[in-house]
């Protein structure tokens, strides 16, 4: 979840590329990581952001905790990249026809790397401690049901079961994601204070690695987990970790991280920004990923609640003013594509392509709707007039940074311009941002969203949850019908078609606009194979080689 | 005599590392927004229920005058809290990450006086100056974040001649030190420069020259000392300078430190990390200005035997 950084230096970027430009023989093409898998050696990846403070998964909400430590914690279940869920620690599962228990066998030949065997009353201490009041959970108590979890039960010691209070239809997606992961119990019994800060002996799961260091600022490194043979059901590889260590260095400028991909520092860089990706893509030593996120895109939520978008054919005026398609391929160049609807592509079981191409740029519709809401007149600079008052949006941002969004604000300011609207992009201190969102007093804001379920739209757009996340303030009751039975419903294809009907929805009252796909961008060195990615567009180090042994 | 000098010297910094920390302290109650809500992020799903129960832990519920002099009272114990955001001691944060920091300021120090020195001893000549010129003004007016991505272009990406990214040994080191040392030897170096300049326009250099000195006992017996007072001055321009630096350059060249965790401690509004940090900042003004005030009697035979 959260946002995605919004401190990418996007002109830093540029500059740093124009100077690259001549550097770097290309070598000749090969097969990633040749085509057999190998063990050993070390692989180093360049990340962004680093979990400080963050260790403890079933408190913090970050992107950067679940796919840092995704190689520490297993989940009871998989979700592999097309939504569907596999056997991990839990070998089988059965939900009762009400939906209110769900029932997992688990594998009784897992241990964790403490030693502490796990068992159903491992599953209840995790689960207990995700609940409890004082662990102040920020995410993970949401994604096991929120107020519509009960309790945990031990049946036996290798059967466990979640009853529910109500039916919750993103339960297994919960469960599958590193925030619900399996810490030892023992740890969280003797260091429950400890375990955000992290460290060696605090940070203890059942993964295929095990956290050996972590310099805070600097770098974290993982070692395998030699007993490690219960991998998820769906991946290639489910045994011990393949490098003899994989080290995570952070390093915040994205020019940097593949600047130390091509003087081969690191092996792997992430996040990188589109210029980068495209100069390594054009590299034959390089293999480059570009991973969608699922959920929500980025996007403009439209205050229905305030002012002047109140009115819904404003509302339409804009989406249909701005001109998304060039604004997007200016910036980022191809690599990340335009949203069509408040869902991105690779959300599963839920994504409507058929909005796809619906609603083109239109400068002559956009011009015709705002005259048709009555903005007829123009004061000297051009904005529109409607009764005295002017054309004029706000729209609040917690950075200053002139990053890529920015490029992107400019661009939908110049083309709003042109139909008469004044759209002012005001960035604030993160403080003063919060309070405006939290108070209302906003007519644009902006923000993506990364998760596997369609049940991310009931967080953006039911009534009772403005305006976090539902930042459009949307308040239909048919909406948050849909919505609440989509979360409620166990038949997927039924889930399916109400989260299409909620899209099209969106788009028709223009409950907000979306932008664009957030996209991680990832390349590698040709010496590194089994490179993939989770169903949120991380990277995973699960199933990684290099053939670089030193 | 000397003693009440230096009791009154270290009241005056006593009052002024409680000045800093009242003020660090109003300003961070002073801006808007709730600083539990600004370390959860922009848009967190936690609960109202759990935005409290944070608050309740941390004892922001408390009236803003009781948490201010338990702050004082803790502070003046040695205890500097709990880091909000990373839940572990202050100290422990601060210890962790000062060594990087104090290497990285020493290496720009050390470098900047030398470039400093050899570029203003050599530009005496009316072309070598007008280089120098050219130099100390490009050096000075380069924001740090470009010159450090030139360089990590030309000589980690290009060149490989250094590595790009921190805590790797000594020669980690280099490019992020030259960093911070260019704009800091440009400002030394134009001192420098000026104060030769006036020292030979000293009675004292005619007269020295008349008794047949040489060159380069003239130099170091001389002018040396002589030009580099307002260097000694401007120590604590210098420092704030290199704090400033730590921040950029840090983050670049993804090195650990105290400048990394300063913005990671204000953008997170990680109260008891900035709180120290502001301190700390203000002990270290505060003993550098003392230094270098006992540091002018050596230098300057004419301030020797006055009460400052």
């Amino acid at each position: 979840m959260s946002l995605r950084s919004r401190v990418a230096r996007w002109a830093t970027a540029t500059v740093a590329i124009a100077l690259v430009a001549a550097g770097c023989a290309p070598a000749a093409t090969e097969t990633p990581g040749g085509t057999e898998p190998v063990a050993g050696g070390t692989v180093t990846v360049g990340l962004e952001s680093e979990p400080a403070g963050q260790f403890n998964v079933h408190v913090s909400g970050a992107d950067v905790a679940a796919s840092t430590l995704r190689g520490i914690f297993d989940s009871l279940v998989s979700q592999s990249n097309d939504g569907e869920f596999h056997p991990w620690l839990a070998r089988s599962w059965d939900i009762s026809d009400d939906g209110l228990t769900y029932t997992f066998e688990l594998r009784d030949d897992v241990t964790f790397t403490d030693g502490e065997p796990f068992n159903a009353e491992a599953v209840k201490a995790n689960f207990d401690h995700v609940v409890a009041k004082d662990t102040a959970s920020q995410y993970a108590s949401s994604l096991i049901g929120g107020s519509a979890y009960d309790s945990t039960e031990v049946v036996d010691e290798y059967t466990v079961s979640i009853h529910l209070k109500r039916p919750f239809a993103p339960l297994l997606q919960g469960l599958s994601t590193t925030y619900l992961g399996m810490i030892s119990p023992k740890v969280i019994e003797t260091s429950k204070d400890q375990l955000a800060a992290g460290g060696p002996d605090i940070t203890v799961g059942s993964g295929p690695y095990v956290l050996q260091s972590y310099v805070a600022g600097q770098e974290m490194v993982l070692v395998p987990n030699p007993d490690h043979t219960w991998g998820p059901e769906d991946a290639d590889h489910t045994g011990a970790a393949r490098p003899d260590r994989l080290v995570l260095r952070f390093l915040p400028e994205p020019s940097v991280r593949a600047g130390a991909l091509t003087s081969g520092e690191v092996d792997i860089a992430s996040n990188l920004s589109p210029n980068d990706a495209i100069n390594l893509e054009n590299d034959p030593a390089y293999q480059l990923q570009a991973n969608e996120n699922p959920g929500l895109p980025w996007s403009l939520f439209l205050n229905h609640d305030h002012g002047i978008l109140t009115d819904a054919k404003v509302r339409e005026a804009l989406m249909r003013g701005i001109d998304i398609d060039s604004a997007v391929q200016t910036v980022y160049q191809g690599k990340y594509q335009r949203a069509w609807s408040i869902l991105g592509p690779t959300t599963p079981n839920s994504y409507d392509a058929s909005l796809e191409g619906t609603w083109p740029h239109d400068e002559d519709l956009a011009n015709q709707l705002l005259d048709e809401a009555g903005w007829t007149e123009r004061d000297s600079d051009g904005i529109r007039m409607k009764d005295g008052e002017r054309l004029s949006l706000n729209w609040p941002t917690a950075t200053a940074a002139r990053d890529a969004r920015a490029i992107l604000a400019d661009a939908f300011q110049a083309d709003l311009k042109k139909v008469g609207v004044d759209l002012a992009r005001e960035p604030l201190e993160v403080g003063a941002y919060l309070q405006a969102l939290q108070g209302g007093d906003y007519d644009v804001i902006d923000w993506s969203f990364v998760r596997s379920d369609g049940d991310i739209l009931r967080l953006h757009l039911f009534s009772g949850l403005a305006p976090i996340q539902n930042a459009s303030w949307v308040n239909d009751p048919q909406v948050d019908e849909w919505v609440t039975q989509a979360s409620e419903s166990s038949d997927p294809a039924e889930r399916a078609e109400l989260y299409q009907k909620v899209q099209q929805w969106a788009i028709d009252d223009v409950a907000f606009i979306p932008v664009y796909v957030p996209t991680t961008l990832v390349a590698a060195a040709n010496h590194i194979g089994g490179l993939t990615h989770d169903i949120s567009g991380w990277p995973r180090y699960d199933q990684i080689w290099t053939t670089k042994q030193q | 005599m000397l003693l009440r000098r230096l009791l009154i010297r270290l009241m005056g910094a006593l009052v002024v590392v409680w000045g800093a920390a009242t003020l660090a302290f109003a300003v961070l109650k002073l801006v808007p927004g709730d600083p539990v809500d600004v370390m959860l992020g922009v848009n967190s799903t936690a609960s109202e229920d759990v935005r409290q129960q944070i608050r309740n832990d941390l004892g922001l519920d408390q009236p803003v005058i009781s948490q201010y002099l338990g702050y004082l009272g803790r502070l003046v114990t040695g205890d500097l809290g709990t880091s909000y955001r990373l839940q572990k001691p202050v100290a422990t944060v601060i210890t962790e990450q000062l060594g990087p920091t104090i290497t990285l300021a020493l290496a720009s120090i050390v470098i900047a006086l030398v470039l400093a020195i050899v570029v203003s001893v050599a530009a005496r000549g009316p072309i070598t100056r007008r280089i120098a010129e050219l130099l100390e003004l490009l050096a000075l007016s380069s924001p740090g974040f470009w010159t450090g991505l030139l360089l990590l272009t030309i000589f980690s990406f290009n060149l490989h001649w250094f590595p790009v990214t921190g805590g790797q040994g000594a020669r980690a080191l280099v490019l992020p030190a030259v960093t911070m040392a260019l704009p800091i030897a440009g400002i030394l170096s134009q001192l420098l420069r000026s104060g030769f300049d006036a020292a030979e326009r000293e009675p004292f250099t005619t007269s020295a020259r008349a008794r047949g000195l040489g060159p380069v006992r003239m130099f170091t017996r001389h002018h040396a000392r002589h030009g580099s007072l307002p260097v000694v001055t401007l120590t604590a321009y210098i420092m704030g300078s290199l704090l400033g630096g730590t921040v950029i350059v840090e983050q670049l060249f993804g090195r650990r430190g105290i400048g990394r965790i300063t913005l990671d401690a204000i953008t997170n509004r990680d109260l008891p990390v900035v709180m120290a940090l502001v301190v700390m900042a203000a002990v270290v003004f505060v003993v550098v200005n003392l230094i270098v005030d006992a540091l002018y009697p050596l230098l300057d035979a004419r301030l020797r035997g006055r009460s400052v």
